[in-house]
């Protein structure tokens, strides 16, 4: 049976005269301990689908399902790493941490929660940077923070939505290679939205592109069958890699191109207006 | 080590707000000295020099143009004096409060230095007298010599007016006589002439006036040299007055005197008590009650010192303070519940809307009337009696006024609170509501640990303009409802009407504007406290 699965999916906004539909007919099965990279162009529901997959929204249709239970609200089960790290401003890096950790294991005796909070600390690189504020981190250790944050709740599922998609190219590299690191370490079903096609291969078992909204939906999947550990300085001349980069390219480039034709274009009649001379009146 | 202190110097600074501070402590430690002394040119040496210029214009074009029945407006350096006088005032209540409890050596001690002092300013009160008496008849000698002339002037002007007057008159009288009788020419001319010496008479008249109202203006003038040696005699006879005073509190009027003395009584009165037989017993027994009753209250008597400045500003900010509590107490919750609920937002958007733009001075009626109510007489009621026991505030004997005046600050200042704290609660960033339903935290939680924190920062902003409304309100009410304090200084002083009301008057302006000021940086600290990266409230 399937870990977390989409079932016939729609979702969308606005009054019913003119409803948006965001997504349509989304169907997909994530085994357990599976990477799963959801890719997309920006705007084509990325972000509904983290939220319908976190529960924090209901579909209009269909089901969100986890280990065969309707998912119906919010919960730390399945970790969220937020686009926007979603830290809170007023804590320091540790209660940040704590905060989760108080609500998820209310059981735990302050000194071995203390330990339990360092580890993750130490797991993501924030040693020595505890007492600080957010504001005082830079934008990649502030995504650590988050990682460190949603990892700390020990979930079954961890969603990342475009973890990375903020940071500069060698902060970028080294978190995927953490985030990796990580997910080897302690094996985990993971969700990660994305809209880099590298990042999609260097990282998940299987590429799923979510075709261009409005009315997105997921279409074939492609499953990365290179060898674990994968090593981003000799990958790039690696036949398989070059061959699925390729492939997932051309195809989310003609799910644009038919996007684009499948697009009714309005055309305006206009009025067949000449400005009058006013020189020459009078 | 000192670097460490420049860097806890600098977050002060920047924490405070009181950024011109800033290039005095890299000045300090070296650091760019020409942009440092540069910025101090530009944020202290030019809002000095303003300053200044501010008080010139004051004492050299504005005063002396405001001219009033009380007097000129104060020049900055009257002000000043008032504001002396009225320090000094408070020092010496303070001593007396302290001679009359005095005790042994100490007391005696005191009590022959003031005699020493009480001596000594015999001849300075006398000097100061002689000083007055002298000013005024060289006042009234310089007065004369100016007058003199004009006077002499008048009586010319009376004396040629009046005989020419009646020479005319005896000339128009005979002319009279000599007119043909009937409507004619001759009588027309008549009336002209009649008519043309009263005309004459009213400009003789007009012109002595003039060189009247002249003299008057002389006799008028306050002479600076009798001014100085009057202030001078005011001040060594309040001097002295005060000396005397002392003498007495440290003398036969001290407590220890008086209590020696109540002793002595109560030792008669027993002694009395123990010889007496029969029915007269009785009496000398009551008589021994009552000695004892008098000497426990002396015992614990202390001065009945008047209000001094110091106290009503004290006062002033206890009940500032009071009401900012009443009013934030009341606010924040509702305001909490306006940012949870918009149903509940909408239930109070009515009585907000109607009470927020209600003047004090309505309120103010209102409250004291409800006050006097529930405590008709503070010496008796439970709440008052209590409040009066109390350390620390207990000697601002919390009464009516006081509660009527902290409420009405309340009732004033509690909106921007209010509106502030609905915004502050409603405006929670989305992500961080997210956050706690990932976590699934309880109604409770949440308020605590996620949409209080995040709220604060406009919280407190609010806080602040309520303070700063607050403090203009309170002066309105106590001087409305005479609670003792600063409004109440100002009142007194407008209906004292003494020489220098009016500049005492002027000093209270100087001491709302300070204390409004302290408030309000008291207020952004805890503002920047609060306040986090990215949170609306910019100070």
């Amino acid at each position: 049976m399937a870990f977390l699965e989409l079932h016939n999916v729609s979702k969308g906004y606005g009054p019913p005269s003119h409803r948006y539909e965001v997504l349509r007919d989304v169907n997909l099965t994530i085994e357990e301990n599976e990477f799963v990279a959801v890719i997309g162009f920006s705007g084509s529901g990325k972000s509904t689908l983290v939220s319908l997959l976190a529960g924090l929204e209901q579909p209009d249709a269909g089901e969100v399902r986890m280990k065969g239970k309707v998912v119906t609200e919010p919960g730390p089960q399945r970790g969220i790493m937020f686009q926007n790290y979603s830290l809170l401003p007023w804590l320091s890096v540790y209660q940040n941490i704590e905060i989760a950790v108080k609500q998820v294991f209310p059981e735990m005796k302050k000194p071995q929660r203390r330990e339990y909070i360092q580890q993750y600390i130490d797991m993501v690189t924030l040693t020595n940077s505890e007492w600080k504020l957010p504001a005082e981190l830079s934008g990649g250790m502030r995504q650590r923070l988050s990682l460190a944050r949603t990892l700390a709740m020990k979930p079954e599922v961890l969603i990342l939505d475009e973890p990375l998609s903020a940071l500069d190219a060698l902060t970028r590299a080294v978190l995927q290679d953490e985030i990796i690191r990580i997910w080897e370490e302690d094996k985990r079903t993971v969700v990660m939205i994305t809209n880099d096609v590298d990042e999609a291969a260097l990282m998940a078992d299987r590429i799923v592109p979510l075709t261009p909204g409005p009315s997105a939906t997921l279409e074939r999947a492609f499953p990365v069958t290179l060898d674990r550990p994968r090593d981003r300085t000799t990958l790039n001349f690696n036949p398989d890699f070059k061959k699925l980069r390729n492939a997932v390219s051309t195809f989310m480039m003609d799910l644009n191109e038919e996007a684009k034709s499948l697009r009714v274009e309005t055309t305006y009649k206009l009025p067949d207006l000449e400005p009058a001379d006013l020189s020459k009146i009078g | 080590m000192l670097k460490n202190l420049k860097l806890a110097l600098l977050k002060a600074i920047d924490l405070t707000a009181l950024g011109f501070l800033e290039p005095y402590v890299r000045l300090a430690y070296g650091e760019e000295p020409e942009k440092q002394l540069r910025k101090i040119g530009q944020f202290t040496l030019i809002p000095l020099l303003v300053i200044l210029a501010g008080l010139a214009v004051w004492g050299v074009l504005i005063s002396p143009m405001i001219k009033t029945k009380s007097g000129e407006l104060p020049s900055p350096g009257v002000v000043a004096s008032a504001a002396g006088s009225l320090h000094q005032f408070s020092v010496r209540e303070g001593n007396k409060e302290k001679a009359y409890v005095a005790t042994g050596e100490d007391r005696s001690a005191w009590l022959a230095d003031v005699e020493a002092e009480l001596e000594a300013i015999g001849p300075e009160v006398e000097a100061a007298d002689k000083a007055v008496q002298s000013a005024r008849a060289d006042e009234a000698e310089s007065k004369s010599e100016r007058i003199a002339p004009l006077q002499a002037r008048v009586d010319e002007l009376k004396d040629t007016m009046k005989a020419e007057r009646a020479a005319k008159q005896t000339a128009l009288k005979e002319h009279a006589a000599e007119l043909p009788a009937g409507d004619n020419p001759q009588r027309a001319a008549y009336l002209g002439e009649l008519a043309g010496l009263e005309k004459w008479v009213e400009l003789q008249e007009a012109e002595i006036d003039k060189i009247e109202d002249r003299i008057k203006l002389i006799r008028d003038e306050k002479d600076a040299a009798v001014m100085a040696a009057l202030a001078q005699q005011t001040a060594a006879a309040e001097r002295e007055q005060y000396l005397k005073k002392m003498a007495e509190q440290l003398g036969e009027d001290s407590r220890e005197a008086r209590v020696a003395d109540g002793q002595a009584k109560l030792d008669d009165a027993k002694a009395k008590f123990f010889s007496a037989e029969g029915a007269a017993a009785y009496n000398a027994a009551r008589k021994v009650i009552s000695a004892e009753e008098r000497l426990a209250k002396t015992e614990e008597s202390t001065y009945a010192k008047p209000a001094t400045l110091y106290f009503q500003i004290q006062r002033s900010i206890l009940c500032v303070f009071s009401g900012f509590f009443i009013g934030s107490a009341i606010a924040i919750p509702i305001g909490v519940l306006c940012g949870l609920s918009s149903t509940f937002m909408g239930a109070m958007t009515p009585f907000i809307a109607l009470f927020k733009p209600v003047s004090p001075i309505v309120w103010l009626p209102i409250a004291l009337i409800v006050a006097s109510a529930l405590i008709p007489d503070p010496d008796k009621h439970w709440l008052t009696q209590w409040m009066w026991e109390l350390p620390l505030i207990g000697q601002y004997k919390i009464n009516p006024a006081f509660l009527a005046s902290a409420v009405t600050v309340a009732l004033c200042s509690l909106w921007a609170t209010m509106v502030n704290t609905a915004l502050g609660v409603a405006s929670v960033d989305k992500d961080h509501l997210n956050v706690a339903k990932v976590l699934r935290l309880g109604f409770w939680s949440r308020l605590f640990k996620i949409v209080l924190p995040s709220s604060l920062p406009l919280v407190f902003a609010g806080l602040r303009i309520s303070l700063g409304v607050g403090w203009m309100v309170l002066i309105a009410a106590e001087l409305l409802s005479s609670s003792e304090g600063i409004g109440k200084f100002v009142w007194d002083q407008f209906n004292n009407g003494a020489s220098d009301s009016f500049a005492k008057m002027m000093v209270v302006v100087f001491i709302v504007g300070a204390i409004g000021l302290l408030l309000d940086r008291i207020m952004v600290v805890f503002q920047r406290l609060v306040s986090f990266e990215g949170s609306i409230a910019a100070v």
